[in-house]
């Protein structure tokens, strides 16, 4: 009976895993077989391996552009995110003044708020002042897409910061500038590294905003450039494979360095409220 | 020692200060156009740029004339109330899978959230590779299995797309709810459960007298944001089927999407989206205060 029991509970983690990362897994090995293997017979392991996938990925898309593209639009965007998010944060973390409940309530209700709605008024607006399919655009739309998110992110962080460290050098004639410069941000360096890697990875991700306010090939993002091949008549499934594995590698390392600290701020959360 | 830093944090300047860049830039890049989108939904934009003239509910009538609003309407509460459905019972039954004692149990818990991590494209190339009727694993099994004679069309047949659509975005979501459903249960105290098992409770009455009134709440919660962000969902749909096959899964936010930048009706668009939230934010508050009275009467 407690065989059955064992075997019951390992078979139904196994399911659990194979459903839901299984996918990932399959895709990586078969980006690795070579086109005739690819499209035939299917079979686990590949009897040859090759790289001429990732090869091709370079040569014959402009997958390094729209790879390069994503990386400055979610380098940007994640150091403007970080440091406006930290800001506002502290702001309304650590300082009293009239109206900060109203202010926190109201970046939470901005993170929540359906974001089609301004999809199109931001299109026209952007194209009014001329900056559409401009890196400038996409960034302007997912800082505003991510920050409020990281404010809440970061309150679990900056509770943990304790306010009398601060206090004691305010009293030791540190100037306030200064205590958050050399007291504040060393102490809370985690917290804002997380929202950093969170808000890059969500940019990585971004597909709606990013296919409208980026239109030519020069700027176009991966999602974006990739989902044109996606709606091909023949898809080049090798190529694909290749670029599919190479988009999820950042997701994949951000997760592991910062992933604990949003599991918990999304737990903290869901829960609490 | 409080005193004196009260003293100094009360400075409110220096607070609104630091608070502003972020204040601006959500003013500038979200309430401005929010409301922006009001006023080109009563006006008529066609091209950007051209002077614009207000026509009142113009355009409210038109899109509320259209067979295509209707169908999406209908399709968007069938895609959003299965998604809410299968994602609640599913990561209900993920979470209680993983709740279990085994080895790796921290490191799975925590990859357990992989396929919300990856991008929405490699979603779409993983899964329409997976289920393509040609060269597709999930064919070759189903057919080698003798489930089936033909293959499946999954992603371009009218029966079977607006299903595999919802599954899909059902496997992206439960993963990430699973994670704070399993949270939730470690809040269920353990002695609860050793003295139920003591005085003969089957495991099935212990799940549903002591785990899932402890974790209703959470579930409540759940449900609501599954609901919110189900309505809302673009990209998965769009990636995977662009709409098709004829419109089959064309939920609202795709009709938006192709009004607006299709056929650049813009401000039936935007009109499309002020009928389209206003519903949504009705039925939230109506489940919000639902879920309250029930809560009440516990």
């Amino acid at each position: 009976m407690k065989v059955i029991g064992i075997i019951f509970k390992y078979l139904s983690v196994a399911v659990v895993l194979t459903i839901f990362v299984g996918p990932m897994i399959w895709v990586g090995i078969n980006s690795l077989k070579p086109t005739p293997e690819l499209l035939g017979t299917p079979s686990f392991l590949p009897k040859k391996v090759t790289f001429e996938h990732y090869k091709h990925l370079f040569n014959r898309i402009a997958f390094l552009r729209y790879y390069r593209n994503s990386f400055i639009v979610g380098v940007v965007t994640a150091t403007v995110t970080a440091v406006a998010g930290a800001f506002a944060a502290y702001s309304i973390f650590r300082c009293k003044y009239p109206g900060r409940g109203f202010l926190y309530r109201f970046f939470i209700s901005s993170y929540v708020f359906p974001k089609v709605l301004v999809l199109v008024p931001l299109y026209i607006m952007f194209s009014k002042i001329g900056i559409i399919d401009t890196p400038l655009a996409l960034v302007a739309a997912h800082v505003m897409l991510i920050a409020p998110f990281s404010v809440w992110i970061l309150r679990a962080f900056f509770q943990n910061v304790p306010v009398e460290i601060e206090e004691a050098a305010l009293i030791d004639g540190a100037g306030r500038v200064q205590t958050i410069f050399k007291i504040f941000i060393p102490l809370a360096a985690p917290g804002i590294a997380a929202i950093w890697i969170n808000a890059f990875l969500m940019s990585w991700s971004e597909y709606l905003f990013a296919s409208t306010l980026v239109i030519s090939d020069s700027t176009k993002t991966l999602p974006v450039g990739m989902a044109y091949f996606l709606q091909e008549y023949a898809i080049e499934w090798g190529i694909m494979m290749a670029g599919s594995v190479l988009i999820a590698i950042p997701p994949i390392i951000g997760f592991a360095f910062a992933g604990k600290y949003f599991v918990q701020g999304l737990t903290a959360g869901g829960i609490k409220e | 020692m409080k005193r004196i830093s009260s003293v100094i944090l009360k400075d409110p300047t220096f607070g609104l200060l630091l608070v502003l860049p972020l204040l601006l830039w959500v003013a500038v890049t979200l309430l401005y156009p929010a409301v922006d989108a009001v006023r080109i939904s009563f006006s008529n934009v066609r091209y950007v740029g051209l002077p614009i003239k207000y026509v009142g509910l113009t355009n409210f009538k038109h899109v509320l004339s259209e067979r295509e609003f209707w169908d999406s309407v209908i399709r968007t509460v069938i895609w959003s109330v299965s998604n809410v459905a299968l994602q609640l019972v599913g990561s209900l039954g993920v979470a209680l899978v993983l709740n279990q004692e085994y080895k790796g149990k921290e490191f799975i818990r925590n990859w357990i959230i992989l396929p919300w991590v990856l991008p929405t494209i490699v979603l779409a190339i993983v899964w329409k590779w997976i289920l393509d009727p040609t060269h597709g694993v999930a064919n070759y099994i189903l057919i080698r299995l003798g489930i089936v004679e033909r293959p499946i069309e999954f992603l371009s047949s009218t029966t079977w797309t607006l299903p595999t659509a919802i599954l899909l975005n059902c496997w992206r979501w439960i993963p990430y709810f699973s994670v704070i459903v399993l949270a939730a249960l470690q809040t269920v105290p353990k002695e609860l459960h050793e003295a139920a098992a003591i005085d003969g409770a089957s495991r099935w009455k212990r799940f549903t007298h002591i785990t899932l009134p402890f974790i209703s709440p959470v579930l409540k919660v759940i449900a609501l944001n599954s609901l919110l962000w189900s309505a809302n969902i673009f990209d998965t749909i769009w990636l995977l089927t662009r709409g098709g096959p004829l419109d089959h899964t064309t939920t609202l936010p795709i009709y938006i999407y192709s009004k607006a930048f299709r056929s650049f009706r813009f401000s039936e668009a935007a009109a499309a989206i002020l009928m389209f939230l206003g519903l949504l934010l009705l039925v939230i508050i109506y489940l919000r205060i639902l879920f309250k009275e029930e809560g009440a009467q516990r």
